[in-house]
């Protein structure tokens, strides 16, 4: 389904309550392709894949991605000079930031977090890692959370045989630049049986303008671990210039391991590019609940996969998006099932305001042999500007015959009725229209399980309905 | 001045008159019942009371405790004390009946309600209203039955304490026991608070459990007929058709 503000006619809403399915392709016109595969990692070295990442770099463009005309997510506006260059004398070694760990959270880094108990905390400013802090009770029992750069060096068995596993380095030159590039990074390991309470908090933060940061995160979860893992991606505002953070991240759940990851994304009001790769590996038995909350970026581009590989994994993957003013979000999100039993529980929702474009991907891919799979996509969006424009392209590719897979959604706005309603209890427009959008969001944000967290996005979303508020008024009007 | 006065009040919605010159007149600790047939204006005075945006005020006005309010905007209508129960309340997904209770009351307030006054004044109207308590941490009127959404209703009426309430057809589709409790809280309400309420219906059932001292008949946009409680039986005997008749006799409706 699909709807345009302008121009193009919407979609009914409510349609395809459920898709009956059966072996074969049913795919609508989509863009993106699953990674599904073995990753670049392999058994080549760190300094191999750089090599490998700085040649692909070298020779292609700035991604543009096309969907038949009517959606397109452009990096060309990116400006070149950012990007390290193969003359950069960074370029394919690694850098050497020990010195900035005693830096500290920056006051825009800490402002922005919520300060809660955590089992402990890592944060790469710009290009470097700037702070890490570990529970030692944990560190004792054999979490290791450090940056990427020194699991390279120092827990060299572990690195080798999980990065890169199953991300790959030379799809586009933002991919390829990432692996060439990366400096920092993340690195948290939680061995068999721990089972750890508060969350690791992991921060990649721009300080302004001017910044290309590659992030790379990797955690593994030990067999029988339960561990949860919040990721904040937040940048100072800054007027003029461009920055960048490309970034990877894998997560690899061993048997009956259970993991909440939970990812808080505001890059502010600075021409922030993104394009990052996600991708968490469920083992047997294991259980991964994964919620993106995509709350803003100039020119956005995530893909995020979720892939139950051994047999009796589940796995629960909601999401949430608010774009405003003038931001381009272009979301790609796989449910794959590479084997079967397996469960899958997709629920994303979304919102748009200003003349912002969001496009939502979101595929269900089983492969041959996944038998007994069970699975559901469901996709809503909620319109609140005449010149916002939201797709949402739910796709299925099923190639087993004892399954069941199916997808639905909404496309919505603002219902008046509603707001006379509450006008009537004596609660003004914005207020009303508060409600309305955090009761759109409240099924997938509840699912955060954590206050905090919770709070934290509330918050962002009120700001955004506040700061578009004659935008909304505008739209009611021209309707 | 009464604390509602509608005065000469002419109402288009689509470009067709649907209230043709309303006159009527509500204060505190009265009740009045406003009856008539399908189509007659009820749900169309109502909506306008309350500054609905497809009603459009063609002539005539609406004051409200000394103000003119006929083009006030629809929370401040609320604010100043008039409140209106749904004839279809709307679901409100994702927001709990407390919350949206609370968030309604502090709209009236300069500072936020204390939790405890909120939790006592919530106490008192769960049991006026014989309501369960849980029935506040749902959603609110997310899949109600039709029964809980009167409820509901009744609940923040009993809450934001209006002068004047306008009951726009509680009674319609309730049973017998809903019905009883919703009159029952309405009568109370008015006992307890002085509240003024106008019940608009057009069945009598309701008006066996709470006793309007005025009842007013609406047809064709008009009302064609006043009085007391008499009214209401010779509704009952003789029906809408024969009022009708006599008004038609008398140019004021359409046959």
């Amino acid at each position: 389904m699909s709807v345009a503000g302008n121009g193009a006619q919407p979609a009914p809403s409510g349609s395809s309550g459920g898709v009956a399915v059966k072996p074969g392709r049913h795919r609508e016109a989509s863009l993106y392709h699953a990674l599904a595969g073995a990753g670049a990692g392999g058994g080549r070295t760190l300094a191999e894949l750089r090599a490998a990442a700085l040649e692909a770099f070298e020779h292609s463009e700035l991604p543009v991605w096309r969907r038949s005309g009517f959606w397109t997510t452009s990096f060309t506006e990116l400006d070149e000079e950012l990007l390290v260059t193969p003359e950069h004398p960074d370029a394919g070694r690694l850098v050497d930031a020990t010195h900035m760990r005693a830096q500290g959270v920056p006051d825009f880094v800490a402002d922005a977090i919520p300060d809660r108990p955590r089992a402990g905390r890592i944060v790469q400013l710009d290009e470097s890692v700037v702070y890490v802090e570990l529970d030692p009770a944990l560190a004792e029992r054999g979490v290791i959370l450090c940056p990427l750069e020194d699991a390279a060096r120092e827990h060299t068995a572990l690195f080798e045989e999980w990065y890169s596993k199953r991300l790959t380095i030379d799809r586009h030159k933002l991919e390829a630049a990432n692996a060439a590039f990366w400096s920092g990074g993340a690195f948290l390991y939680v061995p068999d049986g721990l089972v750890v309470e508060d969350p690791f908090e992991i921060v990649y933060a721009i300080s302004g303008a001017g910044v290309a940061q590659y992030g790379r995160t990797l955690v593994l979860g030990g067999k029988n671990s339960a561990f949860k893992v919040h990721e904040h991606d937040l940048a100072e505002d800054f007027e003029e210039g461009q920055s960048l953070h490309a970034s990877a991240f894998e997560l690899y759940l061993q048997d009956n391991a259970r993991c909440r990851l939970a990812q808080v994304q505001d890059w502010g009001s600075g021409d922030v590019f993104d394009a990052s790769t996600r991708f968490v590996g469920v083992g047997r038995d294991a259980y991964c609940h994964w919620l993106p909350a995509l709350l803003g970026g100039h020119l956005v581009r995530h893909h995020l996969e979720l892939a139950v590989s051994e047999p009796s994994g589940d796995m629960a993957f909601r999401g949430l998006f608010f774009t405003e003013a003038q931001e381009h979000l272009d979301t790609f999100a796989v449910d794959l099932h590479e084997t079967g039993p397996s469960g899958g529980d997709v629920h994303w929702r979304g919102a748009a305001t200003g003349q912002s474009r969001a496009s939502f991907e979101g595929l269900i891919q089983i492969d041959p042999g996944a038998q007994k799979t069970h699975t559901y996509l469901q996709i809503h969006t909620l319109m609140l500007s005449p010149k916002a424009r939201l797709d949402a392209i739910p796709s299925v590719l099923v190639s087993a015959d004892d399954v069941s897979a199916s997808h639905g959604g909404t496309v919505g706005e603002l219902d008046e009725a509603s707001i006379f309603y509450m006008a009537s209890r004596g609660l003004d427009r914005p207020s009303a229209v508060r409600l309305l959008v955090e009761g759109f969001f409240e099924p997938v944000l509840s699912q955060l399980e954590d206050e905090p967290l919770e709070e934290l996005v509330r918050g962002k979303i009120a700001a955004k309905l506040a700061a578009a508020r004659e935008d909304i008024e505008a739209y009611a009007e021209a309707r | 001045m009464a604390d509602l006065e509608i005065k000469n009040l002419h109402v288009r919605t689509e470009d067709r008159e649907i209230l043709r010159g309303v006159d009527l007149s509500i204060d505190r600790g009265e009740i009045h019942a406003l009856m008539g047939p399908n189509g007659s204006g009820k749900s169309t005075l109502a909506n306008t009371l309350l500054g609905h945006p497809s009603y459009e005020v063609t002539e005539g006005s609406i004051h409200f405790k000394g103000q003119d309010i006929t083009e006030a905007e629809p929370h401040e209508r609320a604010k100043s004390g008039l409140f209106l129960a749904f004839q279809y309340p709307v679901s409100i997904p994702g927001v709990s009946v407390a919350n949206f209770l609370r968030m309604a009351i502090n709209a009236k307030r300069d500072e936020p309600i204390r939790v405890k006054e909120f939790g006592q004044q919530l106490q008192h109207a769960i049991e006026l209203l014989d309501v369960d308590r849980a029935f506040t941490s749902r959603h609110l009127n997310d899949g109600f039955s039709g029964g809980e959404k009167k409820r509901a209703e009744i609940l923040q009426m009993a809450m934001l304490s209006p002068d004047v309430a306008i009951l726009d057809e509680t009674d319609s589709g309730l049973d017998i026991d809903a019905l009883r409790t919703v009159a029952e809280g309405v009568q109370r309400l008015h006992d307890e608070q002085g509240l003024g309420a106008l019940i608009i219906t057009h069945y009598q059932r309701i008006l066996h459990y709470v006793k309007p001292q005025f009842v007013h008949i609406l047809m064709d946009g008009r009302i064609v007929l006043e009085g007391g409680v008499e009214l209401v039986e010779r509704l009952e005997r003789e029906g809408y058709d024969q009022i009708r008749q006599e008004f038609a006799q008398q140019g004021e409706v359409a046959l």
